[in-house]
């Protein structure tokens, strides 16, 4: 990481290599950080436009997460259920999340509605197959085991399917938190008046090479920061799976 | 309760793909309260016939009944011990033995005084709260075998459960399990390659031959048992070393040789 700014320190501001105005120095990425921290830039200061995303990414992933892993897990279990719902799937699933934007806007207007929609659609797909593959995946031997023990179908379901598929469910979780994030920052860019798609709309508009890159790391630091606690939750719900080494 | 009845049965796997017949014409009947090993060659079918039991697999033909019922699926009445364990690796060593006794609506102080007696029983007491990925084999199989037992079943299943034992915890499960089986018997269906094995632990031993399986023939163990009174012994190797088991060990052998033909195992 240090090598890293020290490298862009040299190419930018030292050496001139890459010239100003096409890529910004460490001394305007500092100054455009100071700038929307303190005054604001786009209408609001980055702590207001990081929270207004966060938030939208939050919601949309757990509208997402809260439809999309029932679904898998019951598309999983049900042949019935596979056979009704794949091919709508099926047709869903190649249309870019970017492509209901427009749709969304359309039907919800540029508020905040829209854009948990569209994440909602992108970060659904993740969330669907990996449960459902969670569950296919499952050892015959442990549903016997479950079934010879006299398992009642709801404890069934939450005593060994759940926990069984618990591991895939958590890489589409990912996935779809992934999904989120990128899907919320490409609608922002198109209609926002708040977040950080919003500030890197404007940044453009207004040619401002340090405000972009202020918005850039945001986006990253923020999706770094969220899967972090995504991997945390998950270490803690797959203990038995981590002393194993698995 | 608890006998178990094979009556002409076939299994076909795969019928509609041209088939592969496992089983043929199985006529076997185990009384209540009887032990009854099965040994024959690998793949002859053996773990089908414990599953059919079980009531994961039906008959392609004939009728596979306990207590004079068709079996149509598992349940608690058939306790199984799997061949590969088939633990809960979410739950622990005390989860995975609770889950059958929370299915049976059991109160907590008798679900936990029959978990202490099975973890005392299998050696597990101060593994109680490990997770089965943190057991050796012989371990986890410690387990599996306590989550059948502390359901106090009718009919015990086992399909090779010390096939995964190191020497030393596999005559101390067979010890075990001849003082379990005599001070309280149940109808026992036990799988197993090893021909000592099952002339220790069964009253017969029923042979199968290589695929298609067919029952060869069944051999009684108990008139000899109780006639030598094998009981007397505590060990398994002085037990072994009589003339009387050594008689049947060999009995066996041979049968089964016939069945590998000339290029062995
Ligand atoms: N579900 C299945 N579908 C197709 N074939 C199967 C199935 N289960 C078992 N078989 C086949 O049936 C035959 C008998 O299998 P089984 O497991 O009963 O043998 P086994 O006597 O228990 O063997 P081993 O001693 O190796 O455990 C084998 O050839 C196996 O490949
Ligand atoms: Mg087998």
């Amino acid at each position: 990481m240090a090598v890293l700014v020290a490298l862009w320190f040299l190419l930018t501001t030292l050496t001139g290599t890459i010239g100003g105005g096409r890529f910004p120095s460490p001394g305007e990425f500092w100054a455009s950080l100071l700038q929307i921290s303190g005054k604001g830039y786009a209408g609001a200061t980055l702590l207001s436009h990081a929270w207004h995303s966060t938030t939208l990414v939050v919601m949309g992933f757990l509208v997402a997460i809260g439809t999309g892993v029932p679904l898998g897990l019951w598309m999983g279990w049900s042949r019935r259920a596979e056979a009704l719902m794949n091919p709508i799937f099926l047709f869903i699933r190649p249309i870019p999340p970017l492509a209901w934007i427009p749709l969304a806007i359309l039907w919800l207007g540029l508020g905040d509605a829209a854009k948990i929609m569209v994440i909602w659609f992108a970060a659904f797909v993740p969330s669907v197959i990996n449960a459902f593959t969670g569950v296919r995946t499952i050892d015959r031997p442990v549903l016997e085991a479950a079934a010879m023990l006299g398992t009642p179908r709801w404890r069934l379901v939450q005593e060994v399917i759940l926990p069984a598929a618990l591991p895939m469910i958590f890489t589409g979780l990912r996935l779809s938190l992934q999904a989120a994030w990128t899907t919320l920052v490409a609608a922002e860019l198109v209609g926002a008046l708040v977040g950080v798609g919003f500030v890197l709309n404007v940044a453009q508009q207004d040619i401002y090479p340090g405000m972009i890159l202020v918005g850039m790391v945001t986006v990253g630091v923020l999706g770094w920061a969220t899967t972090w606690l995504l991997g945390h939750a998950e270490r803690r719900a797959l203990a038995w799976n981590v002393a194993a080494g698995a | 309760m608890g006998s178990i009845r094979f009556d002409k049965v076939d299994k076909v796997f795969g019928p509609k793909t041209g088939g592969m017949k496992v089983l043929e014409g199985i006529d076997l009947v185990i009384g209540e309260k009887e032990f009854v090993a099965i040994v024959g060659p690998s793949g002859c079918g053996k773990t089908t016939c414990l599953r059919m039991v079980a009531g994961f697999e039906a008959p392609s033909a004939g009728s596979v009944s306990v207590n004079g019922r068709e079996i149509t699926s598992p349940g608690p009445d058939r306790a199984v011990v799997f061949q590969q364990f088939a633990l809960f690796p979410w739950k622990t060593v005390r989860e995975n033995i609770d889950l059958g006794l929370r299915n049976k609506r059991l109160p907590r102080s008798e679900r936990s005084d029959r978990i202490a007696g099975a973890l005392k029983l299998m050696n597990l007491e101060s593994h109680a709260e490990a997770f089965p990925h943190q057991l050796s084999g012989g371990m986890q199989q410690r387990v599996a075998i306590a989550r059948a037992y502390v359901l106090d079943p009718e009919v015990l299943l086992m399909d090779e459960p010390f096939g995964a034992l190191d020497a030393q915890t596999r005559v101390v499960m067979q010890e075990e399990l001849v003082r379990l089986a005599r001070r309280n018997p149940r109808t026992v269906l036990f799988i197993t390659h090893a021909v000592e094995e099952a002339v220790y632990l069964a009253d017969r031993v029923a042979i199968m031959t290589r695929r298609p399986g067919r029952i060869k023939e069944v051999l009684d163990v108990k008139p000899v048992r109780l006639a030598e009174n094998w009981d007397r012994l505590a060990r398994i190797e002085d037990v072994m070393d009589l003339e009387s088991f050594v008689h049947l060990r060999t009995q066996i052998w041979r049968s089964l040789r016939e069945e590998k033909g000339p290029h062995g195992v």
